[in-house]
């Protein structure tokens, strides 16, 4: 008898939970893309949080952390500061990796300013290197190698260290590893952009070999090169020394 | 006693029934009453926290962290119900990263209320330890559902959906990460497993619909817009899914002219959109969402879309 006074309330309860439980629908939509500009006011909570970074970062990139006596600037088949940026990664990538490094390449593309006569701030090597590549190590086969040489040859003739070629109809040749003859058969240690690693700038070749990486941003490398050289007196700086050179 | 339990029972159920009813009379009295509930976006900001330098480049002066800010203000002061949400890449691509590690990206977001993000690759590129530490500034919680981050820095400091209330509508915010490996170097994830997005996506939506009860699923992913090859995009997962209505994309740095629609499995709508990158625009989606009974729509959805009018 008393069971039947709680009908109503729970078959309520339920009517009321299944009510909840109905489904709203998106039905319409409006879209809207605000540009972000100098029309909005910046926030001054914003402002203030910014601040003590902005000053310390701006500070950062205005500090002097080499020289060079004039400016230098990319040229193919071959520069200075090409020849400068792939001794860079050739020889900061073998410390790295605490391995004997054959070859060290630079994409050309990947080069985006020249750097000025006088001093080098960090804001300068910033513009120099904006990407945040990785200088990773392949073994590759000596046929890889020259498949990448002939790439290179292609495109008119990128940075190279340890690697001595000329470039005859587009295609690499007399190619030198070390000062030795390119051995199809050998198995080479190079070092490169994980860009150019990955088939960036169409290195499909280097593409499926496997690749170590120690998290090492090329720009990072570029620092602390320049930073020991100024430790120890000198500009950056490199010679010409016909590394590639176009042959008729 | 047992009279008394009774009695008890009885007294908290009516409560908790005159509770609820209150609750839900707007909703009987009005049958087709709706709901508004307005999605603010930003993804791949990468760290650009200042506006783009006066250079004479095309968005010089454009961008900048405090401008967004005083937008996304602005919008708070006209409507109450908003969701703002990021879809990763907050980190790398100025010295402020490579000085700070994000700190003062992460301290920004926390101060614009942003309600929830999720990892993009360069997120990993100060290291998982790195991000993990950051996340002490971050008022946010990180949404990944397809990320195993067991015995990693990150372990536990992730979650795979959030739910949020607004304007009497219930939204599950889930996130889906991109494949790391060939992407991101190994040391920087670890021991991250990834699983499959599509799969983990699904189970995590049919969650949020069943489970959960929201009315909506927003799936924030860093997958990437779509490829000319056949690799996962939001395009595929849009296509895959089931009970996505959204998807808040990044990665591929896409500005989209107009929010895309593919229909799901059940042939529903289901809204894709990107702003870009480097924090040059702000999304902003408008939603509304109506209680009218409607037997079709479980079945099929449609969202009638166009551009805002302006404000």
């Amino acid at each position: 008898m008393k069971k039947t006074r709680y009908v109503p309330c729970v078959v309520m309860l339920v009517c009321l939970l299944a009510a909840c439980t109905a489904k709203k629908h998106a039905v319409k939509l409006e879209y809207k893309d605000y540009e972000i500009n100098k029309t909005y006011v910046p926030d001054t909570g914003v402002q203030q949080l910014l601040l003590p970074y902005r000053d310390s970062v701006n500070r950062a990139m205005g500090k002097t952390i080499g020289f060079t006596t004039k400016s230098l600037a990319k040229k193919m088949p071959e520069s200075e500061l090409g020849n400068f940026m792939a001794d860079c990664m050739r020889v900061m990538a073998s410390r790295r990796f605490n391995k004997t490094v054959d070859a060290g390449f630079v994409n050309y593309y990947g080069i985006r300013a020249d750097l000025p006569e006088g001093n080098l701030v960090l804001g300068n090597i910033y513009m120099l290197m904006p990407f945040d590549n990785l200088i990773v190590l392949q073994q590759v086969k000596g046929n890889v190698l020259r498949e990448f040489l002939n790439l290179v040859a292609s495109k008119g003739g990128w940075p190279v260290s340890g690697i001595q070629m000329q470039i005859t109809n587009k295609q690499a040749a007399g190619i030198l590893v070390g000062n030795k003859p390119l051995d199809d058969n050998a198995t080479y240690t190079i070092a490169n952009s994980d860009y150019v690693a990955n088939g960036g700038d169409e290195a499909q070749m280097l593409k499926p070999i496997p690749q170590e990486t120690k998290g090492y941003l090329y720009r990072d490398a570029l620092i602390e090169y320049i930073q020991e050289l100024t430790r120890a007196g000198k500009p950056v700086s490199a010679v010409l020394e016909n590394r590639v050179t176009y042959v008729n | 006693m047992l009279t008394d339990r009774r009695e008890f029972l009885r007294k908290s159920m009516l409560a908790g029934g005159a509770v609820m009813a209150s609750s839900m009379l707007p909703g009987f009295v009005h049958a087709a009453t709706t709901h508004a509930v307005t999605i603010l976006h930003t993804n791949d900001v990468h760290s650009r926290l200042d506006p783009f330098p006066m250079d004479g480049s095309k968005v010089q002066g454009q961008g900048g962290v405090a401008a967004r800010a005083s937008l996304i203000h602005d919008i708070r002061t006209k409507t109450s119900e908003v969701l703002l949400l990021d879809a990763g890449d907050i980190f790398q691509g100025t010295p402020y990263f490579n000085v700070y590690k994000g700190e003062p990206e992460i301290k920004a977001m926390s101060r614009m209320q942003y309600d929830a993000v999720t990892m993009g690759n360069h997120d990993f590129d100060a290291g998982l330890e790195n991000f993990a530490n950051q996340l002490r500034h971050a008022s946010f919680p990180v949404l990944l559902c397809n990320y195993d981050f067991t015995q990693t820095p990150m372990e536990g400091k992730s979650q795979p959906y959030k739910v949020f209330k607004k304007g009497g509508v219930k939204i599950g915010v889930l996130g889906i990460g991109i494949e790391l490996k060939g992407l991101v170097p190994d040391n920087l994830f670890g021991n991250t497993k990834y699983n499959d997005p599509v799969v983990a996506a699904n189970a995590t939506a049919d969650l949020l619909k069943k489970k959960e009860g929201c009315d909506m699923v927003i799936c924030l992913s860093h997958l990437g817009d779509k490829y000319e090859d056949n690799r996962l995009s939001d395009e595929i997962l849009a296509k895959e899914s089931y009970d996505i209505d959204l998807i808040i994309g990044g990665h591929t740095h896409r500005f989209f002219d107009v929010p895309r629609t593919y229909k799901n499995k059940r042939s529903s709508d289901v809204i894709v959109n990107q702003v870009g990158w480097a924090g040059l625009q702000l999304g902003r989606l408008d939603y509304v969402f109506s209680a009218e009974k409607n037997k079709n729509l479980v079945n099929a959805n449609t969202v009638a879309i166009g551009k805002k009018p302006s404000d």
